[in-house]
């Protein structure tokens, strides 16, 4: 087993590498930082040449990725943007744990991408867990009472939480729960933000804040978690051990909860594995229209400015957390189907 | 069943919002600010992001204020200067900025000529990476200490736009702080300063920046000034448009920008109110004059004119932008430098078709498009994604199409669409014949440089301005004129003379008139927001409930 893990971590390493590079040159390729630096007004021509010198985007795209890589402080660079190389360079490169800087903020991108996880934590774990605890309540409602009304009931939703984007739900519980219920002197919800200025960021006001974003992005996936829960329960309840278990006389609830559960449960750990990095990913629409200032946030409001630094240390992360998540989902295969061996 | 446990969450719900809901204000008056884009640095030598100059009115002053009537009011200083107070030299090269005795920084060092002269040296030093160094670098030849209270400016030459590029435009930042830095680290690039200014000589110091949230400013106990009359400001970073409606019609936020059109009697219908303010600004298009790139048709005068005539802009204005906006005539629209004998060419297909067929541009192969000399007249119509010039490009489409021409419509990414010449970008490139943006001068000051020959962009000039290639000598030599004019009523006469030329030659055709559109809550008053200094005034805003 530990030959195995080593073996994938080590193929990790070229992957790494491939997808930096295709990453790198699909960004390089998106347009002109320096073009929408200076906000409503373009920088002037002569400050867009001074500052591409400066911040190195003069460069030929595999210097750039070059220094990006393995940093420039071996070479000579051009710090005041005269058009000479005279002096030394000072990025170490993302080998030694410098993902650069900024053009936007100047500060040091690995920075600015630590700070938003926290963040966006808080609002992807928690979501995650009200879809896992929703998706397989609804799930298996559905599948042990299939055609009843009930099942035919969350059919109907779940089809209609599936097909609804994301927008138009965080948008409409905005409106409903945040704009309405306070013009119709109920209790409402706050539209935006983490906390109300005038309390201050308690656990408390981040809770209450959490809620219209965590149930725009829970909603979508309950539907999804609870569709493949209906599904896999059926099939493995409707199998022959599950049969021969019934005529064996074990009771019902033993059968659902250590045998078809267990089973059905394999399908489901992998549909969790390849959620599980996007936890880190962050929520971009949910994240945007509620401001809450996440990883997806950070990813969309970067993009707009070109930001390569931070936006390459954004994806490299993602990059690296499906990884380790595959690899633990493969994992834990072997403890849910002790038949599973790697070697 | 299932309604049941519904209502049963809700209750918990309602109750949990009654204990936590945002009810309390603590005794202190806060006022919330949504802006869409969070500042990039709290240092103006880094950024030209108009939320972060607009924000930097509350914690640093400048030698003067730009105030709701685009008057200037002195602030670090004692008076405006002039030639009548002796203040702009003889030469019109020299400007003395006289410092009151009473302006202090927030940690009570006193504000002195040596900021000022330090600001200046940090804009030039090659050791610094500002956005931009304009005008330090090309016009103003040095900025002297005389004494500890007086500096003096001089230029290369005669400066008309000095009011809005004289420290207006960088506020003095702090030497005691700042010079200590730049002598260690040889730039103040990476200065902590620059996202924790905690000496500020505002009405307002940032205490706290939460990356992608929110800064919240307290009140500068030590202003020089009259201190503000609230406690401090929330300012809140929200990407979303529609967010920011949200939360001004539910009051979580108490000021918004740049609201649409479309979002404005709903604001109005929940008491906030909304003001339109000048930030000379207009929407246009700008009309390719190159014969390299552009569609021949657009070299006569005539066939732009009927391309004018045959889009109906004021019903634009009154459908989509729901009358709350006009036809601009000007470039200068809402300033004294638009022509006043100026107007806008009126929807008139019937001219355009007239003019069309005069030119020689008709139909004559029955395709529905007007042609001469076996080319089409097809025009591409180019603009970036925001979406009510998407709108505008189909609308326009459609009444063009009514006349004979056929509007190619090609959207851009911002970063693409204003790229320069190095990047190819489609707008620098000459792969238009109309491009749509709205733009504007050193506001208020009118000084612009697009037009003039001289920045036509090529191999040999890549950081070309006049991407449009519009070349007229005639206008070219007023504009320079007018950069050297600094008395105020002749440059106003140059500019009259500018625009009429322009007019003449159809170089640039107004679609709206393009105030920005403030939305504040009625709990507010006292607000004279700027278009050139939108805070200039917070101090003295009023807050109620």
């Amino acid at each position: 087993m530990t030959g195995y893990v080593l073996r994938r971590l080590l193929q990790a390493i070229p992957l790494l590498i491939i997808v930096s590079v295709v990453i790198f040159v699909l960004l390089q390729s998106a347009g002109d930082p320096l073009a929408i630096m200076g906000g409503r007004v373009p920088p002037r021509p002569d400050d867009r040449e001074r500052l591409r010198r400066q911040l190195g985007l003069d460069q030929p795209m595999l210097t750039q990725y070059l220094y990006w890589l393995i940093g420039n402080d071996w070479t000579l660079v051009d710090r005041d943007g005269d058009g000479t190389a005279d002096t030394p360079g000072v990025r170490r490169g993302v080998l030694r744990g410098d993902f650069g800087q900024s053009i936007v903020t100047n500060q040091p991108a690995i920075d600015i991408v630590l700070s938003r996880i926290p963040n966006t934590l808080i609002l992807s774990v928690s979501s995650q867990m009200v879809i896992i605890v929703a998706g397989l309540g609804l799930g298996l409602l559905s599948a042990l009472r299939q055609y009843s009304r009930l099942d035919n009931a969350l059919t109907t939703l779940t089809f209609i939480g599936f097909s609804m984007p994301i927008f138009l739900i965080a948008v409409g519980f905005m409106y409903i729960f945040a704009v309405k219920f306070r013009e119709w002197g109920l209790p409402y919800f706050p539209t935006s933000g983490m906390f109300d200025p005038r309390e201050g960021p308690t656990v408390a006001q981040v809770a209450w804040h959490l809620i219209l974003p965590m149930m725009s992005i829970a909603i979508i996936s309950v539907a999804r978690y609870s569709r493949y829960i209906r599904s896999t329960m059926l099939e493995t309840i409707n199998s022959d051990y599950i049969r021969t278990a019934r005529a064996k006389g074990l009771s019902e609830r033993g059968i659902l909860y250590h045998h078809a559960f267990k089973n059905a449960a394999l399908p489901i750990v992998t549909l969790i594995g390849l959620d599980l990095p996007g936890l880190l990913a962050g929520a971009v629409v949910t994240e945007s229209i509620f401001a809450w200032p996440g990883m997806g946030l950070l990813f969309l409001e970067h993009l707009s400015r070109l930001d390569y630094a931070v936006l390459m240390a954004i994806l490299l992360m993602i990059t690296v957390a499906v990884i380790v998540f595959q690899l633990l989902t493969d994992l834990t295969y072997t403890w849910l189907d002790p038949r599973i061996r790697y070697a | 069943m299932l309604g049941k446990r519904f209502c049963l969450v809700w209750v918990v719900l309602a109750a949990l919002g009654g204990i936590f809901g945002p009810v309390t204000a603590q005794g202190r008056s806060i006022i919330t600010i949504d802006f869409q884009q969070e500042l990039d640095t709290l240092n103006p030598l880094y950024t030209g992001m108009w939320f972060m100059t607009t924000a930097a009115d509350m914690y640093l002053s400048p030698p003067w204020y730009i105030d709701d009537t685009l008057t200037p009011v002195p602030a670090l200083v004692t008076e405006i200067p002039s030639a009548a107070n002796g203040l702009i030299s003889e030469d019109n090269r020299s400007i003395t900025l006289k410092l009151r005795d009473d302006i202090v920084w927030s940690d009570g060092e006193p504000i002195t000529a040596d900021d000022f002269v330090f600001t200046y040296e940090m804009l030039v030093s090659p050791n610094n990476a500002p956005d931009t160094r304009y005008p330090y670098d090309e016009k103003i030849e040095s900025v002297v200490a005389a004494d500890e209270r007086t500096v003096v400016v001089t230029y290369t030459e005669p400066f008309a736009p000095w009011l809005t590029n004289t420290f207006h435009d960088f506020p003095p930042i702090p030497a005691h702080i700042l010079r200590p830095v730049f002598e260690a680290e040889g730039t103040i690039d990476n200065a902590a300063w620059n996202r924790a200014a905690d000496v500020v000589s505002g009405p307002f110091k940032p205490v706290e920046w939460v990356a992608g949230s929110h800064i919240a400013f307290e009140r500068n106990e030590n202003y020089w000034g009259e201190p503000a009359k609230f406690d401090g400001v929330f300012m809140r970073f929200v990407p979303e448009d529609a967010t920011v409606v949200a939360s001004l019609v539910s009051g979580d936020t108490d000021v918004g920008t740049f609201i649409a059109y479309s979002d404005t009697p709903a604001l109005e219908d929940a008491g906030v109110n909304i003001e339109l303010v000048n930030s000379g600004y207009n929407e246009g298009w700008f009309l390719n004059f190159d014969p390299e790139t552009a569609n021949p048709a657009m070299l006569d005068v005539n066939v732009r004119k009927a391309i004018v005539l045959a889009f109906d802009r004021d019903k634009f204005n009154q459908d989509i932008n729901l009358g709350k906006t006009y036809t601009p005539a000007s470039f200068w629209e809402g300033t004294p430098y638009k022509d006043p004998d100026s107007a806008p060419l009126p929807y008139d297909p019937d001219m355009a078709n007239q003019l069309l067929d005069e030119a020689g541009w008709v139909d004559s192969n029955g395709d529905g498009v007007r042609d001469k000399d076996g080319v089409e007249l097809v025009l591409r119509h180019i603009t970036n994604q925001r979406q009510i010039r998407k709108d505008l490009q189909v609308i326009a489409q459609q009444q063009l199409a009514e006349v004979g021409i056929k509007l190619e419509i090609e959207n851009y990414d911002s970063n693409i669409f204003f790229g320069g010449y190095a990047d190819d970008a489609p707008m620098a490139k000459g792969r238009f014949d109309i491009a749509e943006l709205s733009d504007v001068g050193d506001f208020p000051d009118p000084n612009v440089s697009r037009f003039l020959c001289s920045q036509i962009p090529s191999e040999d000039n890549p950081s070309g301005y006049n991407d449009q290639h519009y070349c007229n000598e005639q206008v070219d030599a007023l504009f320079t004129e007018q950069a050297q004019t600094v008395d105020f009523d002749k440059r106003v006469e140059l500019f009259h003379e500018i625009d009429r030329l322009m007019n003449a030659d159809i170089a640039w055709a107004g679609i709206w008139y393009d105030p920005d559109l403030w939305a504040i809550n009625s709990r507010i008053s006292n607000t004279r927001v700027s278009g050139a200094d939108p805070l200039w005034n917070i101090a003295g805003w009023e807050v109620s409930g």
